[in-house]
């Protein structure tokens, strides 16, 4: 099924701009990615994401979220798909179950975490959206770039050629401006 | 000068609290039926990866969506029954969500005389009162999830 079937958050008002989001599986789980950080969308048939991934001379990481935030994947990882984030030099491939589509919503129906979750969680989610009968969960790209960002940072610092500070703002400021 | 009418000034304090007794893993609770948002058929929970004790999980109920609290975990036990329960209680950052076994929670009032601080501290509570050799404890809402209790 479509995403655009399934959704149930469509714009009602052309007077707020939208905000679009990508709707993956991750351990069963769905889960949202800022679609204005996406680069793009690889599938593989074997696994071999789980490589870092030289694509025009460019090595991407390997982003394992399942791990990071402890979801349960056995057996599924025989058909993956990737999806490539990016923010100024921070990139990198998540891997992901399956790539459902893009999804446009109202910023009203981008919904808080509640606020009784209070540990770091609140930091790894931009939100929540109604989807497909349940909710996903909108992760924040500047967690899940994180740990490439420490990697472009201990660059450039060896290079010393770029502002540490500057690299951390521009992922920051992007998301910021959502 | 004005005179009183002879009605107090002051509303009178209750004499009862209203209860609704429910159960999880087959242990015995209570919570003021103030604190009760409602009660539903239990919808499966969204897991939400993080580490709040006991807050791990949301449940969508039509168009909405609430934080779960996973009073079984507190009480280590397994909520009972086929068709769950789930009880909203009112807390103070926003509506809850409680999975509770399917046994159909009752109503009671309950004298204040019979209410005695709760010994045991795996919930969080406002008092107890005994139910045989039972000590059933009222949950104090406001403070699940807020930490130690």
């Amino acid at each position: 099924m479509a995403v655009s079937e399934k959704s149930e958050a469509r714009v009602t008002s052309a007077s707020t701009s939208p905000l679009c989001f990508i709707i993956t599986t991750i351990g069963g789980r769905y889960f949202g990615f800022e679609a204005e950080y996406l680069l793009g969308v690889r599938t593989s048939e074997n696994g071999e994401f789980l490589q870092d991934q030289v694509v025009q001379g460019i090595a991407d990481q390997v982003i394992n979220l399942a791990v990071r935030l402890n979801v349960a994947t056995e057996g599924r990882w025989d058909r993956t798909e990737g999806v490539l984030l990016g923010a100024g030099k921070c990139r990198g491939y998540v891997l992901v179950e399956k790539v459902h589509g893009s999804l446009e919503v109202h910023p009203s129906q981008l919904l808080p975490l509640p606020p009784q979750f209070r540990g770091p969680e609140r930091g790894w989610y931009r939100g929540m959206i109604l989807f497909d009968q349940s909710v996903a969960l909108v992760l924040n790209t500047a967690w899940v770039l994180e740990e490439q960002l420490g990697g472009v940072m201990a660059k450039t610092e060896s290079e010393g050629t770029e502002s540490i500070v500057a690299l951390q703002g521009q992922v920051q400021s992007k998301s910021q401006a959502c | 000068m004005l005179r009183a009418n002879g009605h107090s000034q002051h509303p009178e304090t209750p004499r009862s609290w209203h209860l609704l007794v429910f159960s999880v893993g087959g242990r015995r609770l209570a919570i003021k039926t103030l604190d009760v948002g409602g009660i539903s058929q239990w919808h499966e929970s969204i897991p939400v990866s993080g580490r709040t004790p006991f807050v791990s999980a949301v449940v969508r109920l039509n168009q909405i969506v609430l934080p779960v609290f996973d009073l079984a975990a507190v009480l280590q036990r397994t909520v009972q029954g086929k068709s769950f329960l789930c009880l909203r209680v009112k807390h103070s950052l926003g509506d809850m969500a409680i999975c509770i076994d399917e046994e159909i929670p009752i109503l009671q009032t309950l004298d204040l005389s019979l209410i005695q601080p709760y010994r045991d501290k795996d919930v969080p509570a406002e008092g107890s009162y005994a139910h045989g050799q039972e000590e059933v404890p009222i949950l104090a809402v406001s403070r699940l999830g807020m930490g130690l209790w």
